[in-house]
């Protein structure tokens, strides 16, 4: 399982866009999730001494990678923290209604003498936001208004 | 001349130009761009093709217009204004913008140049210190959730209230800084919680703290000026430009999910995702309405902390009064909202993404001491260029719902701009040019190096020969403070 992400240029000239890609979903979960990390700080400035466990339901895979974005986007202002890293699980209900996500979020509180602070991410848009998948590859384009 | 749009733009004078409701199927009205054949000439197709799908949204008044900073945005495009009828007409986050009432404040002094250069260093660490800036900053105004409600309710009255500023402050700002029909019952938990921490902090990306010299050769009108409290003695001023944070993007994002269900029921379609709207007479266009006033109230209170803020360390520094030191407000003006406002006629909303309030001399809706001179207008360039200070115009009223240009505008992507150039070299280069600046982040520096941005001087001759505002000052940075 792997994932991978690249910024994209000329998607978004004021703001923020990626596109990130898996050979699964998971993979394609860790891959966006690590884009918006690395685009608040430098995960590997970022201490491990916060933690909180995310829970999340929507109906679509494009709704609940949207949401889960956003709830990160939330974190970081609600507890004025940053992200060491996240693991995330990701699976559908057994009667195939909806999808499910759980995450393990690890970071720190900002603290500006310590951490490489990047963008101040206010949200995610659904400006040319999609995500498609192509056998069991997934792709996420993603624009980040900052 | 090659534009970046297959749709036809007829020219109407030398800084306007139409595009005909021919051009898209589904436009009511047509659109207008106040550009020069340069700047028009440079602007992206997403100004083309947005401005167009706004001149197609229900309820939609004589035109859809783009200031000469215009650039593709979200539904709108950055420049973007558009009046609708209240009875039978939308309205649209997407037309607000995320950032609600984002906007420029002016703070003047009696400093000149050679009295702040010796103590610059000091006064640019203690306005870094006071004025949190970058990811996750925390404000030091500590809040209850009713509290919070408050300052949504009062806006920068709360903030004054408090101590946090002067009584004569609110005069000399838009609405006095404080919208009516801020109703917090329709905000969400999300958006308390992204917001109560946030109360006198800049953010980070395009936002900045500017300390700013006005000299004599950049005066264009001196008695306008002086109306302002500008001598052009080489005197100190301090711009800070700012919105409403965490907060008012989680309303927009909250009410664009309303908006894209409410938009079913009642048989909207939009050519955009992004414009989502609903009817401003419904439960759901009325819930967007008080709840965008809140976040434009609490804009206008952030703001107002950052300005008690300031006044505090020109005072710590200089080792006086902020009154003695003549730190009265100039002004302060949104440039991302959406506002009931009469012209001749009759009431429209009037949506401005981008795009500052331009009220021409004589607007009963100006204070006793602009009343003559026109509203000041306040336009931000690059950190590396300058600003300018400007006044609306009656012909504005007429001509663009009494509306001008926001800023320059971005010519290059972040990410091409990092490429481009190096925070830290840009510091080291800066302050050879005599701009000290204090950032958070080197790499959100880079992004905002004066390359990626529009000549700001084009853009404002574009608007005072198209009539819309007149010139009063142009505002050169000493020193800048960024996320």
């Amino acid at each position: 399982m792997s994932g991978t992400f690249r910024f994209l240029d000329e998607i978004a000239v004021a703001d923020m866009a990626f596109e990130a890609e898996g050979d699964s979903l998971p993979a394609l979960f860790d891959a966006a999730t690590q884009a918006l990390l690395e685009s608040l700080a430098d995960p590997a400035t970022v201490a491990q001494t916060w933690q909180q466990t995310v829970n999340m339901e929507e109906p679509d895979i494009e709704t609940l990678l949207f949401e889960w974005l956003n709830r990160l986007v939330y974190l970081k202002d609600a507890q004025a923290v940053v992200f060491h890293h996240a693991t995330v699980a990701v699976h559908a209900r057994p009667d195939h209604s909806a999808w499910r996500l759980h995450a393990e979020l690890v970071g720190a509180p900002v603290d500006q003498t310590t951490q490489d602070l990047r963008s101040d991410v206010k949200g995610v848009t659904k400006h040319l936001y999609e995500v498609t998948q192509t056998g069991t590859s997934w792709k996420a384009r993603v624009v980040l208004d900052v | 001349m090659t534009l970046n749009t297959d749709m036809q733009v007829n020219r109407i004078d030398d800084y306007l130009w139409e595009i005909p409701p021919s051009e898209k199927a589904g436009m009511l009205v047509p659109a207008r761009i106040y550009a020069s054949s340069a700047i028009l000439g440079a602007m992206d197709r997403g100004v083309f093709d947005q401005v167009t799908n706004v001149a197609c949204l229900p309820g939609i008044h004589r035109y859809a217009l783009c200031m000469p900073d215009g650039h593709w945005g979200y539904g709108f495009p950055i420049g973007g204004v558009a009046a609708f009828d209240p009875e039978d007409g939308i309205i649209s986050p997407g037309g607000v913008g995320y950032d609600i009432n984002c906007g420029m404040r002016l703070i003047r002094t009696d400093l000149t140049l050679s009295e702040v250069q010796p103590k610059l260093e000091l006064l640019m660490t203690e306005l870094f210190r006071r004025v949190p800036a970058g990811v996750g900053s925390r404000g030091f105004v500590n809040m209850t959730r009713r509290e919070f409600r408050e300052v949504m309710r009062q806006g920068a009255g709360w903030c004054i209230a408090r101590g946090y500023g002067w009584p004569d402050d609110l005069e000399r700002i838009e609405e006095r800084g404080c919208l009516e029909g801020a109703d917090p019952t329709h905000v969400t938990d999300y958006a308390i919680e992204r917001g109560i921490n946030q109360l006198g902090t800049l953010g980070s990306g395009n936002h900045y703290l500017e300390v700013q010299v006005v000299s004599e050769k950049h005066l264009f009108d001196r008695e306008t000026a002086a109306a302002m409290g500008l001598t052009g003695r080489d005197q100190i001023v301090v711009m800070v430009h700012c919105g409403s944070r965490g907060f008012g993007h989680q309303v927009a994002s909250d009410y664009l999910k309303v908006f894209e269900k409410a938009m079913r029921r009642y048989g909207i379609s939009v050519k955009d995702q992004q414009l989502a709207c609903a009817p401003f007479r419904s439960p759901e266009g009325q819930d967007y309405f008080g709840a965008m006033n809140c976040a434009a109230n609490t804009a206008f209170a952030n703001r107002q902390v950052i300005t008690h803020q300031i006044r505090e360390a020109f005072a710590a520094v200089f080792d006086s009064t902020p009154h003695a030191l003549g730190m009265q407000l100039i002004y302060d003006v949104a440039h991302n909202i959406a506002k009931v406002e009469r012209y001749g006629d009759g009431e429209w909303l009037v949506h401005r993404k981008g795009a500052t309030r331009a009220f021409g001399p004589g607007s009963p809706e100006l204070p006793d001491c602009y009343r003559a001179i026109g509203q000041p207008v306040i336009c931000g360039g690059s950190m590396e260029t300058g600003s300018y200070l400007l006044v609306g115009t009656n012909r504005a009223m007429h001509d663009t719902f009494g509306s001008t240009m926001h800023g320059s505008g971005r010519t290059m992507s972040r990410a091409q701009a990092k490429r481009t150039v190096r925070g830290e070299q840009l510091l080291r280069d800066m302050k050879q040019h005599g701009i000290l600046v204090k950032a958070v982040s080197m790499s959100g520096l880079a992004e905002e190096a004066g390359l990626a941005y529009k000549n700001i001087s084009e853009v404002v001759h574009t608007v005072e020969q198209a009539g819309i505002t007149k010139k009063v000052a142009e505002l050169k940075p000493i020193g800048n403070i960024k996320g």
